[in-house]
């Protein structure tokens, strides 16, 4: 049984971690489509992604769109959690639920609504229509993280920072908030991911002028398959794997040395 | 010495539901008092308005003359610790006791030697850059402790503060907090549900039932002299013998179980009033035959528990149940199931009315 269970998680395990790794053989490849195993390898596709406009525009909307996104969704999202984990209010249960509604809903209706109703405003095909329907997306999984982490904090900390002398205003920027950073830094980050990996409403709205990189690669692996976007997953699959892996060295690196007291002088 | 912090007349409800109800207390400065009472008698909930995170519905608080009942917690100068310590857990010892002064504008190379001073005198001399979870139970509460004291408060609230901790760290730091409390004068609420912590460190004991003061008083005159039999039960073990008076001036009372004996404490009484009578365990005496001079009633024993150098013997006198304290040296004449004496003399027995 032992045996079989541990096949089994391998097999899994396997399942899981291949398409991950077979894009980095694939964007080494120098076959002109993309194809698995690669018939050569050479560095040609990684120098066609930094240099093709066409390949470079979209990454930058891109960027600039999750960026906005996580700013948006985070100035919603901070008074909003506190609102609703903090206070008991005539109607808390409906707004928890429009909080977390577009998680619900399938992708696509969400598409073609924001397709229909942007398209009156003249949203459409505009980086400022693709940052409103991102955020929508965005809020509810930053709203997710930060009200767990808020549910956790002790509010005898903010009792305590207040006997001690600090004001409302004070006791929030010297307590709470450093306390609950990283459950900020956490939730801003899934909004960013969030936003950067969207491809559906961004297909229907994002259009020429706002074309975001999901959107381009599904595009191109449409019409032309071009390897490039095997260079893109790549580079996308070791930034996400850095960003993973980067809290835990520094941790190690900060619980090896030591700390000195700052205080040293004080004695 | 005219009083210090002085409570007037706080009320307070929740809806229908009163939490407290007219609590009055003046305390002097530089004096320790212990509020006691079960979970729910109100002793938070004062403590909580003492240090404004709770509005009293009525009534008025006051420190040193001055009303503080309109102030934000911020604004009233009272250091406080809590039970869980409620130490900043992203900022060192020595930041945490630091803290306070930071607040007050205090420069920073001026207010961490403070704050070292401070982690001095409660005995951490040293361990200012560590974080609070690199401490132990004790050591946080020390912390949390010199924090609450670095910027000379004019009150020092303490809530449960020894709760979490193990009963040998929690003897140590009754000691601790008590040599600290005295050494800087400072005036201090503890609020507790532990009798003998109350005991043990208290100037004066207030103790708390449904949301009103049952009794304010030393910690001796709690215990010999209860006012109600609720104070007799809650602090230390008692007997209570439901007794009518027979002649207030020869100090005679009657149980119909015990018969007739003498009492000596009890204030102004009437004849006939039904009372309670308290007879501390220890007051008690237990003997094969009866003794001359005391009032003396037959007992079958029950149960006897051993504590080592003393025990508890409990057993039933006709209507009573009824509990002996005695040494461990003298337990061995005795066994469960045997028949023997209890006796007691007046003045071991106090009248309480209510």
């Amino acid at each position: 049984m032992n045996t079989f269970m541990r096949w089994a998680g391998f097999i899994v395990v396997l399942f899981i971690a291949a398409p991950l790794v077979i894009v980095v053989p694939m964007s080494l490849s120098n076959a002109s489509s993309l194809q698995f195993p690669p018939p050569g390898y050479w560095l040609g596709y990684y120098r066609a992604y930094f240099t093709d406009p066409n390949w470079l525009v979209p990454t930058w909307n891109s960027i600039l769109i999750a960026t906005a996104t996580t700013i948006l969704t985070m100035a919603l999202v901070v008074p909003a959690t506190f609102a609703l984990v903090r206070h008991r209010f005539r109607g808390k249960g409906f707004a928890d639920l429009m909080m977390l509604m577009p998680m619900a809903v399938p992708h696509i209706v969400m598409a073609i609504g924001y397709y229909s109703y942007f398209g009156q405003l003249k949203l459409v095909h505009t980086h400022l229509g693709v940052i409103l329907a991102h955020t929508c997306l965005s809020v509810p999984i930053a709203f997710l993280v930060l009200s767990a982490n808020l549910k956790g904090f002790d509010r005898n900390l903010e009792r305590a920072a207040q006997s001690l002398g600090a004001s409302p205003t004070r006791t929030f920027l010297h307590i709470t908030l450093p306390i609950l950073r990283p459950g900020l830094i956490i939730s801003s980050l899934f909004a960013f991911i969030q936003s950067f990996d969207e491809t559906v409403v961004a297909i229907f709205i994002s259009g020429r002028d706002a074309e975001t990189l999901p959107r381009k690669m599904f595009d191109s692996i449409r019409q032309e398959a071009d390897p490039v976007i095997a260079v893109i997953s790549t580079l996308l699959f070791f930034a996400v794997l850095i960003g993973i892996a980067a809290p835990y060295f520094v941790g190690a690196l900060r619980s090896r040395v030591p700390k000195p007291s700052r205080s040293a002088g004080a004695h | 010495m005219t009083s210090y912090l002085q409570l007037s007349n706080i009320t307070k409800s929740y809806g229908h539901f009163t939490a407290l109800d007219n609590v009055s207390l003046s305390v002097d400065k530089g004096e320790f008092v212990t509020f006691l009472g079960p979970s729910g008698s109100g002793k938070t909930t004062t403590l909580m308005i003492i240090a404004g995170f709770e509005k009293a519905s009525g009534g008025a608080v006051e420190i040193g003359g001055q009303s503080i009942s309109q102030l934000a917690p911020h604004q009233r100068n009272i250091g406080i610790v809590f039970q869980n310590y409620a130490l900043f857990p992203h900022k060192t010892a020595v930041e945490n006791v630091y803290f306070p002064l930071q607040m007050r504008g205090v420069n920073r190379s001026q207010g961490l030697r403070r704050a070292e001073d401070m982690l001095s005198l409660v005995g951490l001399k040293g361990f200012g850059h560590r974080h609070p979870k690199e401490l132990s139970g004790g050591q946080q509460q020390r912390v949390a402790l010199a924090r609450a004291l670095v910027f000379e408060p004019s009150l020092l609230l303490l809530d449960e503060p020894l709760g979490a901790l193990d009963k040998n760290l929690r003897e140590q730091m009754q000691i601790e907090i008590k040599r600290i409390q005295r050494s800087l004068g400072v005036t201090t609420i503890f609020v507790t549900h532990d009798q003998s912590e109350a005991m043990s460190m208290s100037d004066r004991i207030v103790v708390f039932e449904k949301g009103r003061i049952e009794q304010a008083a030393a910690p001796l005159d709690i215990y010999h002299r209860p006012r109600t039999a609720f104070v007799a039960t809650f602090i230390g073990e008692s007997n209570l013998i439901p007794a009518t008076i027979t002649n207030a001036m020869t100090k005679t009372a009657d149980n119909p179980t015990l018969g007739p004996f003498d009492y000596a404490g009890g204030e102004a009484l009437s004849d006939g009033q039904n009372v309670t009578l308290l007879i501390r365990p220890e007051h008690i005496k237990l003997s094969r035959n009866p003794i001359e001079g005391r009032k003396n009633v037959r007992m079958k024993v029950e149960t006897i528990v051993n504590y080592g150098d003393n025990a508890l013997v409990i057993g039933r006198a006709g209507e009573l149940s009824m509990r002996v304290r005695v040494l461990g040296a003298d337990v061995v004449i005795i066994k469960e199931g045997e028949e023997c004496c209890i006796s007691w003399t007046p003045e071991a027995v106090f009248v309480i009315t209510k």
